[in-house]
């Protein structure tokens, strides 16, 4: 029987993983992907409670909604990282420092 | 009388003073171009006229006339300036006009072709301003204003030759112990002034007047007497402020004649002549005693110089001690009458001397040899080549030995005469001052003998020179006419007909004062007699002495040294007022700058030190508390900002540290 | 506006004039001076020509002449009081012989200035205002204006010393202000003291007036300064005795006094020519000045208390100052200490409480004002030349710079005190101001008397044995033959700026009553206020 702990656990893993990816990659894209891993990791817990509310599939419904919204966001951050790029040759978030004190 | 020119007396006194002041003008403005000195001369000649005829013929034993203006008010007291003519000022007057006229003709000869003439000119009419503004001043305190310019005009002469060391050194001095009296002059007419609130002469010596303004018998008039005569001790050079005198001769000899004998150092005596009445029985026995000490000390130092000035500079401190006496025992009379016969006589040894240095100074520019001409060891039988010099210096030194025939003979015996009658109205111990004088009388004689001796006498050093072309003759004409002019006022018929009887003299007669002792006819016989015979006999010992060349002493003596070096007197003042008052005033100075200004500099210096402490401790504490506060701040800010490095992904894992213990402490909380 | 105020801000003109011209005109700024100081020359003549020699001054009003009133701050304090300040000036015989001798004294200095190259536009500003604050001091009868113009006048004199001085100009010209200003400062907490003492009788509030501080009955009774029945003390002294000596100890610094000197001879080595002409010409008349008007008539019960004192201080300074010129190697130094010692008879004369004295005291002013100057700039003109003023380097100059010579001769003995100059009739009348005092007996004995004369021999000592040391004797310098060079005789300039100083030394020593008569009038008034 899958419970919603198991949901539960791998949404944990999910955010972990794309946490990692966030702190630790030398790659922008990589970043990207792991805030889209961590999105996900949400968007499982959203579908996994959705099963409280049977009437309005509040959980089903926001997770379409933050889908839609991880997409429009990706769109967005992909095109600040190409711009980046242009603007400092490199990708690697610890070249770009332009924000120390 | 009254009728030359017809004006007073007053105003013919003025216009005597005012030509000598017109012609000292003249030739200051003129300045280099006024050399021939006939400015000076005419204003001189001019003076001399009027003085005789206008103010001592109408003047002359008439009653005394004054006449004043207003000077200036101070206070509640106005004080006038004026002139007073009686016979005592108009005689001084007229004394000062007619020996400064045959020294200004002199001078044309003796003073030609000095690179300073135009000077001498100038000084001497001022000197003769404020000589004969000092005869007819009315007011104390103009007396004293032309007191000192007589002083100042001395200074300028016996400075005359300025680069000359000796000669600047000399009028320094005659001028500061001038000065000396001067204080107490001016002490004097302080006092006068403090008690009787006038200085004119004519109200404070009223004799008319049945109260005297003056009781002369209070401690103040004894002090205020003793402070006129500390005045009139440096003026007439008396024991012990006559060490200006002998210096002053490094000035031209025509000065000393005229400044340094005749005139200026006997307005001592006027002045005390002046203010006789304010004398107190302390106050003239004072006189007494000064002016005899002075009198035998002058010709005890006479006797060992060899300078030739010197020897008539101490002959004149010693007849001025004679003067003094005169006034001391209240016969101001004879101190005046003494006055005007010596003025004639000393002022011609004075011209004759300078006659002789004239030519001994010629021979020695023209052999170029180094000598001092004035030296006495150097000249010798002169009297072949300036036999009328010679003449004229003879009738001067018997006058000044009071020898028969001349006037000295009439004043002197006239002051020691009266002081023989002085002293044996008063008995006892005082009879000593006769005797001094007479012993004094007879050193004289002795001194100027062996001047005479020497000089004219005797075998001449440099003859050889004179010999081999050189020219030595007789003082030119505008020299021996002054001099034969000054011989014949040195004999007796110009004071009066009588040879012997000095009451018959004609000055005697009018000043006539009154004593309080008995006349004495014996003394008018063995006086005389004493003081001629004694003057014989010194001549005699002198003949045999310095023109036999039997001289008994050597020149080594103790004695001799102790009189050429006028008693050591000078070394003494230069050791302890000299060099006392500049070493006070170095150790004043020293304390000046360690003490006074050294307390000011402490108390800026502490004023400093505390202002270091303050600084420290406000640096330190107060300061560093602050410092203290900001350091803190900023080590904090120093942990906080690595946080700021500027990794986006250090952001992010900050971010969430933060929002994990925020989650941590709701938890926990 | 009145002759005085013209007289007064005067100068102020002409230091907006240099102010605002530019610098490309900066030859121009002498003659700007010299024309506005000329000027006043003028005016002060015509004050001394309409002034009215019979009425007296010192505590009347109307006695007063040329008096200009004006309200000039008025301000309601509430509790304590109106304060009442005015803008009071006017001259009486005290006063106007100042005005005019630091008119002349200030031509003076501004011929004196004629080759000042550092900075000339500061220079003659600064001289300018120095000149206003003098003459506001005389003419000043409200207290706070006179110490308003005692410290204006502090404020030029200092840059004056501490720029255009000599080697250790800063040195001086910070010991001159010190000095100075600790005296002022002492003399406002008087000044604030008297103002809460004293009281307007026609208003009823408190005044700075000076002449209704001299006035008995204006005085509130139990204040500090209250004149009969007054229990204040400090210290166990009482309190109108202390405000007298604190008054007298700044204007004694002025003076100055022995032992308050020490400022004096390194101020005037220090300043340049023209400076050290204004300071002893007329600053130190200030003092002199400062004693009559403010101590003296202020403080008449306590001037009468103290004159022995004051006179002793007057003797000591006179025969401590003219024993220290003796030892001067500097000229510019000597002159400077006889400035004590000459000042030191004014103190004399004003303790001696007689008419004698006291006139014989502001004649002496009078006469050391521009005698001082003469000497002053007659060194001057040596350091000029050669830029030494060593005595001892000098020998002979007489033969070298003979109107020099003669200049400096006359200058030397019109100040020993030779009769025909004015400081003769000064001193002398000291003198017998002092010895009249026994018979006024005012309290001053007669060997103070005595001891002041012995300064008039020391001052012919000092005097002389410069004149033989530098003047006389074979010529020798120590410069050598370029010294010979440049020791040139006096110039028209020079001459031109000596000769009338002289010239009125002598007038005024013959003619005494030029100034006599003007001050006799307020000299009785005053010594009638001293002895009621």
């Amino acid at each position: 029987m899958i419970t919603l702990t198991h949901f539960l656990v791998v949404s944990a893993c999910i955010f972990s993983i794309g946490l990692y990816a966030v702190l630790a990659k030398r790659n922008t894209i990589m970043i990207l992907v792991g805030i889209e891993l961590m999105i996900n990791a949400a968007i499982l817990n959203f579908v996994a409670f959705g099963k409280y509310d049977k009437i309005n599939y509040g959980g089903q419904v926001f997770a379409l909604f933050a889908i839609v919204l991880a997409a429009a966001a990706v769109a967005v951050g992909l095109a600040i990282i190409l711009n980046v790029y242009r603007h400092f040759k490199t990708i690697n978030p610890e070249n770009i420092h332009e924000l120390k004190d | 009388m009254n009728t030359f020119l017809h004006i007073s007396p007053i105003t013919a006194s003025i216009l005597v003073m005012l030509f000598p002041l017109l012609a000292f003008i003249i030739q200051a403005v003129l300045g280099k171009k006024s050399i021939s000195g006939n400015i000076a001369l005419i204003g001189i000649i001019a003076s001399a006229v009027i003085s005789l005829f206008g103010v001592f013929l109408p003047g002359w034993n008439s009653t005394s006339v004054l006449q004043k203006w207003e000077w200036f008010t101070i206070g509640e007291h106005t004080l006038y300036v004026g002139i007073l003519v009686n016979n005592l000022t108009a005689l001084m007057q007229l004394v000062v006009c007619i020996i400064a006229l045959p020294v200004h003709i002199y001078s044309r000869a003796y003073m030609k072709g000095d690179s300073g003439i135009h000077r001498y000119w100038m000084y001497l009419s001022l000197f003769c301003f404020a000589m004969l503004g000092l005869t007819v001043s009315l007011n104390l305190l103009q007396l004293y204003i032309f007191w000192e310019l007589v002083g100042f005009a001395s200074y300028l002469l016996i400075g005359f030759w300025f680069t000359k060391e000796t000669a600047v050194q000399a009028n320094k001095k005659a001028f500061l112990i001038n000065r000396i009296g001067d204080i107490g002059f001016l002490i004097g007419i302080a006092l006068v002034y403090a008690h009787c609130g006038t200085l004119d002469l004519s109200t404070l010596f009223d004799q008319t007047s049945s109260t005297p303004l003056i009781d002369k018998n209070t401690p103040w008039a004894t002090f205020a007497g003793l402070a006129f005569f500390l005045g009139a001790m440096a003026k007439s050079a008396q024991f012990p402020l006559h060490v200006w005198l002998p210096d002053a001769m490094e000035g031209p000899t025509s000065v000393s004649s005229l400044i340094h004998a005749a005139t200026m150092v006997a307005a001592g005596v006027f002045l005390l002549c002046t203010v006789f009445p304010l004398f107190n029985e302390t106050v003239l026995l004072v006189i007494v005693l000064i002016g005899t000490l002075t009198a035998l000390s002058a010709a005890l130092f006479a006797l060992g110089q060899y300078d030739i000035k010197k020897i008539l500079a101490f002959s004149t401190i010693s007849q001025l001690g004679f003067m003094m006496v005169g006034v001391g025992i209240g016969a101001w009379d004879a101190a005046m009458f003494h006055l005007t016969t010596h003025a004639f006589f000393k002022c011609l040894l004075f011209l004759c001397a300078g006659a002789v240095i004239h030519e001994m100074a010629h021979l020695k520019a023209k052999a170029q040899l180094e000598f001092d001409p004035q030296d006495l060891r150097h000249i010798g039988g002169l009297r072949r080549f300036m036999p009328k010099t010679f003449g004229c210096m003879v009738i001067a030194s018997l006058s000044l030995a009071g020898f028969p025939f001349t006037s000295g003979y009439l004043s002197k015996d006239s002051i020691v005469i009266t002081a023989y009658e002085w002293a044996s109205h008063l008995g006892g111990v005082y009879v000593l001052i006769p005797v001094l004088l007479i012993i004094v009388s007879i050193l004289t004689a002795f001194y100027i003998g062996r001047l005479i001796f020497k000089v004219f006498f005797g075998s001449f050093k440099y003859r050889s020179y004179i010999k081999t072309g050189m020219t030595f003759h007789e003082a030119p004409n505008a020299m021996l006419i002054p001099m034969l002019f000054l011989a014949a006022g040195s004999l007796f018929p110009l004071f009066g007909l009588s040879l012997t009887n000095y009451h018959h003299t004609w000055i005697m007669q009018a000043l006539d004062v009154d004593t309080v002792y008995p006349t004495l006819t014996q003394a008018h016989l063995f006086i005389p007699a004493l003081l001629t015979g004694g003057a014989i006999l010194g001549w005699l010992l002198g003949w045999n002495w310095y023109v036999k060349n039997k001289y008994p002493l050597s020149e080594n003596n103790s004695f001799v040294h102790f009189a050429n070096k006028q008693g050591y007197l000078n070394e003494f003042n230069d050791r302890i007022f000299v060099k006392g008052s500049i070493k006070l005033s170095r150790i004043l100075y020293a304390f000046d700058r360690h003490v006074v200004d050294g307390l000011t500099n402490l108390f800026s210096w502490f004023v400093r030190q505390l202002s270091v402490v303050v600084y420290w401790f406000d640096k330190h504490v107060i300061d560093g508390l602050v410092n203290l506060f900001a350091h803190a701040t900023y080590y904090i800010g120093h942990l906080v900002r690595h946080v700021q490095n500027g990794q986006l992904q250090a952001y992010l894992g900050f971010a969430l540290t933060i929002v994990v213990l925020g989650i941590l402490y709701l938890i926990i909380k | 506006m009145g002759v005085l105020s013209i007289l007064i801000f005067l100068p102020l003109v002409a230091t907006l004039l240099i102010l605002t011209l530019p610098s490309s005109a900066k030859a121009t700024y002498k003659y700007i001076a010299l024309g506005f100081t000329f000027l006043q020359f003028g005016l002060s003549l015509y004050l001394y020509g309409n002034f009215d020699a019979t009425l007296g001054g010192i505590q009347q009003l109307d006695a007063y002449q040329f008096v200009e009133q004006l309200s000039w701050i008025r301000m309601d304090l509430g509790a304590i009081g109106k304060l009442e300040i005015d803008y009071l000036i006017g001259v009486d015989g005290i006063s106007l012989p100042l005005i005019v001798l630091s008119t002349l004294v200030m031509l003076m200095g501004v011929g004196a200035s004629w080759n000042i190259d550092k900075n000339p536009k500061g220079y003659f500003a600064l001289l300018m205002i120095l000149n206003t604050a003098v003459m506001g001091i005389f003419s000043a009868l409200d207290f706070f204006l006179f110490y308003v113009f005692y410290e204006v006048m502090l404020l030029p004199l200092y840059f004056l010393i501490g720029i255009w001085g000599g080697e250790r100009r800063e040195y001086a010209a910070i010991k001159f202000f010190i000095y100075t200003l600790l005296g002022s400062v002492l003399m406002l907490l008087v000044i604030v003291g008297l103002y809460f003492s004293v009281i307007n009788p026609v208003t009823g509030a408190h005044t700075f007036n000076m002449l209704h501080m001299m006035n008995p009955a204006n005085y509130v009774d139990g204040s500090f300064f209250a004149y009969i029945t007054n229990y204040h003390e400090v210290f166990g002294i009482p309190a109108r005795l202390i405000g007298f000596i604190v008054l007298f100890f700044a204007f004694a610094i002025k003076v100055p006094i022995v032992p308050l000197h020490t400022w004096l001879p390194d101020a005037h080595v220090e300043a340049p020519t023209p400076v050290s002409i204004i300071l002893a010409g007329i600053l130190l008349k200030v003092g002199g000045y400062g004693i009559i008007r403010v101590c003296y008539s202020i403080f008449p019960d306590i001037a009468a208390y103290t004159n022995w004192w004051l006179a002793l201080i007057g003797v000591i300074s006179i025969l401590y100052g003219a024993l220290n010129a003796l030892a001067q190697k500097d000229l510019k130094r000597m002159i400077a200490y006889s400035s004590v010692s000459h000042m030191g008879f004014v103190l004399l004369g004003i303790a001696s409480l007689t008419a004698e004295g006291l006139s014989g005291a502001m004649f002496q002013m009078v006469s050391h004002g521009f005698l001082s100057a003469a000497l002053f700039f007659l060194v001057g003109v040596l350091y000029d030349r050669v830029h030494d003023r060593y005595i001892y380097n000098f020998r002979g100059l007489a033969s070298l710079m003979p109107k020099y010579t003669a200049y400096v001769a006359i200058a030397f003995f019109a100040s020993l005190g030779l009769p025909g100059f004015s400081a003769f009739i000064g001193e002398a009348f000291v003198i017998i101001g002092a010895f009249n005092a026994e018979s006024m007996s005012t309290g001053v004995p007669r060997w103070m008397a005595i001891g002041g004369s012995i300064g008039i021999l020391l001052s012919a000592a000092y005097f002389l044995w410069t004149l033989q040391r530098m003047f006389f004797g074979q010529t020798r310098l120590k410069g050598g033959q370029a010294w010979q060079e440049a020791l040139t005789d006096l110039n028209i300039r020079e001459q031109v700026i000596l000769f009338p100083a002289l010239a009125l030394a002598l007038l005024l020593g013959i003619m005494p009553s030029l100034v006599f008569g003007n001050l006799n009038a307020s000299v009785l008034q005053l010594i009638e206020l001293i002895k009621p």
